[in-house]
Formats: C-alpha cells, structure tokens, sequence
C-alpha cells in the first residue's frame, strides 16, 4: 500500500544524510489522530480533513517523527492532522 | 370586731401595693434587658442571615419566649434568663464574621481549582484550533463537513477567544480570581464550538 503522492520535496539525489528523526510534537489532549487504512494515502487522508489534498505537506510536517517519507504510511500507523 | 376586720383590710391592701410596686421595680430591667438582646442581634448586622442563619434562627426564637414571659408579667423569669441569651446574642457577631471568612475562603479554593483546571486545558484547545484555522484557510475548498459561513463564525469565535484569554490571563495575574475564571468559561464555551464546528474532539 504505497500510492504515491506528488513530489513536494526535492530528488533523491539531493536528499540530505539520514538524520535522527525529529524529536515528537508536545501533544495534547486536542491533538487529532487518525488511524490510516487500507489504500489511504496523505493526499486522500488531507483531502477529507481539509478538502484539499493539496495540503497533506501540513501532515507529513506534523508527522516526521513517524514519518521519514510521506508516501510511506502504513496501515494502522496513527498520525496527528494538524 | 368591726376593726379587726378594717385592720385586716388594710394589711391585705399594703401587701398588694408592696407586691405591685415589687414588679413594677422589675418590669423596667426586665425590658431593657429584652432591648439589650435584640440591640447585639442587630448589631450582628445581615451576615448573621446569610452565614449563621441557623444559629440566629435559635436566639430569635429565644427571644421570643422572653417576650411572651414579658406579657405574662414573669419579669423575673426575664431577667434570669436574659444574661444567658445576651452572651449568646453577643456572640452572633463573631460567629459570622468567622463563617463569613470561611465561605470566603472556600470560595476562593473553588475558583483556584477551576483556574488551574481551565488553564491547564485551554491553551492547547486554543492552539489547535488555531493551526487547524490556519491550513483551513489555505483549502482551496473547505471539507465536505464544514460551509463557509461556519468557518468564519469559527474564526470569530477564535479570535474572541484568544482576547478573552489574555483577559484572563491578565485578570489572573492581579489576583482577581473571580474576572479571571470568568473569562476563562467564556474560553472554553467557544473553544468548544469551534471544536465542534470542525469536527475536532478532545481526547
């Protein structure tokens, strides 16, 4: 399950190093979580959150602790919706 | 015989007039010590009704039956029983005055609790509300759960809420609890029509 989203961050080629992934947003109990399904991708899951796809950047953002690449996502994963 | 029997007569006379005049000697301290009681029972002033009701409630009551010995003439009884009342009369003062203080303070404890409650909590509502707001407004077209003239309400009611807080948070800081939790309530009613509004829930 890896649909992919359109490119929004640079080519392989000039991704950084790998890096420690960055430390967990402070959550709280308004953070809004969403558990991913089957054939879900960030674009889908930020087009019924937001009714635009187009901002499922705003996702991953909120997410890089989980997430190392946005369209990368698993089922059962539970991710913040900012 | 005829002045045994007058002898008599007047013996029976003196004795009345000296019985008569014993309580009309008590009739006037009997009553002043009635007006004694009831002037500390004023003197406790509205507090004793709304803090110590139950206590005056008594001394009333007593005061009562003071009155009917009163018109009973037992002025005797009056002034045996008066003292006693009048400490208790004069004590309703300070018994007030300490219940008084005590609803104070728990008052005070109360509203500490709920600001520390509130504060704890709505920062964070405050705050994702605001970032959600903030991609929302970015949408090219809104979710299918949310229409246009929700999501400006919503933004109002974000933007009251973020000035509410400070007033608050200020109110707060000079001590008074009582503006501050005030503030804070009308926070957290928007907060949390702004939450439902879009389809935001608290964990």
């Amino acid at each position: 399950m890896e649909e992919k989203n359109p490119p929004a961050w640079g080519s392989p080629e000039s991704d950084p190093p790998a890096q420690e992934p960055p430390a967990a947003p402070a959550d709280s109990a308004y953070t809004q979580w969403y558990e991913v399904k089957s054939g879900d991708t960030l674009w889908k899951i930020a087009k019924e959150a937001y009714g635009d796809g187009s901002l499922y950047p705003e996702i991953f953002k909120a997410n890089q602790d989980i997430l190392s690449d946005p369209d990368k996502i698993k089922v059962g994963q539970k991710l913040r919706i900012p | 015989m005829k002045l045994k029997s007058a002898f008599a007569g007047f013996v029976s006379m003196a004795l009345a007039a000296v019985l008569l005049a014993g309580c009309a000697n008590q009739m006037d301290p009997a009553r002043k010590a009635i007006a004694d009681i009831e002037a500390a029972v004023t003197a406790a002033g509205p507090d004793a009704a709304q803090y110590i009701p139950d206590q005056l409630q008594t001394v009333t009551n007593q005061i009562s039956d003071l009155k009917m010995k009163f018109d009973q003439k037992d002025y005797k009884g009056v002034i045996a029983a008066a003292p006693a009342l009048l400490a208790e009369a004069q004590g309703l003062a300070g018994a007030a005055t300490s219940a008084k203080e005590a609803a104070q303070a728990a008052a005070l404890e109360a509203l500490n609790g709920e600001w520390s409650a509130l504060s704890a909590s709505l920062p964070a509502a405050v705050a994702a509300i605001d970032s959600r707001v903030n991609i929302l407004s970015k949408s090219r077209k809104l979710p299918a759960n949310l229409d246009a003239a929700t999501f400006e309400s919503v933004k109002t009611g974000l933007a009251d809420a973020k000035t509410l807080w400070d007033q608050a948070s200020a109110a707060q800081a000079a001590g008074n609890m009582e503006q501050a939790v005030t503030a804070a309530r009308q926070v957290k009613e928007k907060a949390d029509a702004a939450l439902a509004a879009l389809g935001m829930t608290a964990g």
